[in-house]
């Protein structure tokens, strides 16, 4: 589903590497969780999936096709392939709900549509279907600034699955979330990739998150996997590992679920 | 980081500043002939002059509301036309859109230009191109919208938070539908506002833009000048004080509404 091969990033004026020469296969239908430290590279190597970061060096094939060394126009027909949820939610405050879960669809749609604001009867279909999967049907013409954090995400969630994904990337989806609504939110998007056999490629903070989420685990320090197994392998001399000596990682592992 | 300590102790500091501020206002008045004792030398002058304007003299008034009229008309398509040119050319020149650098330069810098020359200059310019009347007036508004509102305009895209943008390019969108869907809907309301503040800055602008022949109100002015009829002269005044108030006001109105119902809420 998504091979990665000897991928190198560094960013502009940083003496280390972002990423260094990871490789990974993941296979269709998993749930990948990645977790690290802030700085491990984990949101690098998730941008670098869709291509929203182009890393220095390195292969990434998505279901066989090459998005990384490839004409832009290409890659962006490999991105409606792969939906992405934000730490941040990034989307428009000022806009309607449904408005915004249209966005998912913009691929489907040609430019000159777009501009004149038209969506096809099928789009507003799919999109509305998905606002009503993620319990907001009610709202789907509320303004998402009157929104709360977790329906923002909620709204997110909607909107990449708008794209008929077959691989979903959550960049740290409940960081910005209270714990209840963390797990609310990772069930729901844990449901959905299971019944349409999405695979989930996510970065989590909390220890405790990532095993209850995760088929596979990928633990990154500096840029570099140092953990790559099943949730149920992870001993404590692992999460030293990935954490560093600093106690860090027992803030992370215990929050209390 | 180790903070650079100054050498001279802040008494002296602020003593040489203080000289420096009585030198340079010294040159610049001696540079403009500015004095009181000519100024109370010209007072009775000045007495006698607003003594001749009174009372105003309204036979014409019935021209000079429809040159106000004229005026408004000026601003409403001088305005207009520069929103409708800044508008795609301020989207070359962001940053965070162009990153042909030659493009971008070369498309702030006409805005430059254009913002830098006054409507007054515009005006001049065009009055002997096209001839006397309100249309050199309504391009004269026009070049100088065009660079003014493009620059903000582009100010704003380069605002826009890159992370939203980047949520519309993972959707698999082409540049143009990250545009539409990614940016604009983040910048619509400071282009409203911003045109609007240049459609009620842009009537001031073309009250004196008759000044140089090109229409408006200030035709009216410059020839009851010349010809001495201050009690008419008295009269325009008022109805340009008058109409600039309303505009102002009416367009501060819409300015605030708009403001309230797209961005606090």
């Amino acid at each position: 589903m998504i091979k990665i091969e000897n991928l190198t990033h560094r960013y502009k004026n940083r003496k280390e590497d972002a990423l260094n020469n990871i490789d990974l296969h993941i296979k269709h239908g998993e749930s990948v969780v990645l977790i690290g430290s802030s700085g491990a590279g984990k949101s690098t190597f998730l941008k670098c999936i869709n291509r929203l970061v182009d890393p220095d060096s390195g292969k990434i094939h998505i279901d066989g096709k090459e998005i990384l060394n490839c004409p832009i126009k290409e890659a962006e027909k490999i991105r409606i392939n792969i939906g992405m949820i934000f730490q941040h939610f990034n989307l428009h405050e000022r806009e309607t709900i449904l408005k915004n879960v249209l966005n998912g669809r913009l691929s489907y749609n040609n430019t000159f549509k777009t501009i004149l604001g038209k969506f096809s009867k099928e789009d507003y279909e799919i999109a509305r279907n998905n606002i009503k999967r993620v319990g907001l049907e009610e709202y789907e013409n509320e303004r998402v600034a009157y929104l709360s954090g977790g329906e923002k995400q909620r709204v997110g969630i909607a909107r990449a699955l708008s794209q008929e994904p077959k691989i979903i990337l959550a960049d740290e989806p409940v960081s910005s979330l209270d714990p209840k609504l963390m797990r609310e939110i990772m069930d729901l998007l844990k449901k959905i990739c299971e019944e349409e056999s999405i695979t989930l490629v996510s970065s989590l903070h909390f220890l405790d998150f990532a095993k209850r989420y995760a088929t596979r685990v990928i633990g990154m320090r500096d840029g570099k996997i140092v953990f790559d197994d099943k949730p149920e392998e992870l001993t404590e001399q692992n999460i030293v590992e990935i954490y560093g000596k600093t106690r860090d990682w027992y803030m992370y592992g215990k929050l209390g679920f | 980081m180790k903070l650079k300590k100054t050498k001279l102790p802040k008494k002296y500091k602020h003593f040489l500043i203080g000289i420096l501020i009585v030198i340079v206002y010294y040159w610049a008045l001696s540079g403009t002939d500015t004095s009181l004792s000519s100024f109370a030398k010209g007072f009775p002058f000045m007495v006698d002059f607003i003594k001749r304007m009174f009372p105003p003299d309204i036979s014409n008034l019935n021209v000079y509301i429809l040159k106000a009229v004229e005026t408004l008309q000026m601003a409403i398509i001088g305005s207009s036309l520069g929103a409708l040119i800044a508008f795609p050319l301020s989207f070359l020149a962001a940053r965070n859109l162009m990153s042909n650098k030659i493009v971008y330069q070369t498309v702030r810098a006409i805005f430059d230009i254009c913002r830098g020359i006054n409507e007054i200059v515009w005006g001049l310019i065009f009055v002997s191109m096209v001839g006397l009347g309100p249309f050199p007036g309504v391009l004269a508004l026009a070049a100088h919208v065009t660079g003014a509102l493009g620059r903000y305009f582009s100010e704003a895209i380069e605002t826009v938070n890159p992370e939203v943008i980047k949520a519309i390019v993972s959707t698999g969108a082409n540049k143009i539908q990250t545009i539409v869907r990614g940016i604009f809907p983040e910048v619509k309301p400071l282009f409203v506002n911003y045109s609007l503040y240049y459609l009620e800055n842009n009537f001031r602008a073309a009250t004196v833009l008759g000044l140089v022949g090109a229409g408006g109100i200030g035709m009216e002015l410059i020839t009851s000048m010349r010809l001495f009829k201050s009690r008419e002269v008295l009269t325009i005044l008022i109805v340009m004080i008058l109409t600039v108030t309303m505009i102002d006001r009416f367009s501060a109105y819409l300015r605030k509404k708009i403001v309230n119902i797209e961005v606090v809420e």
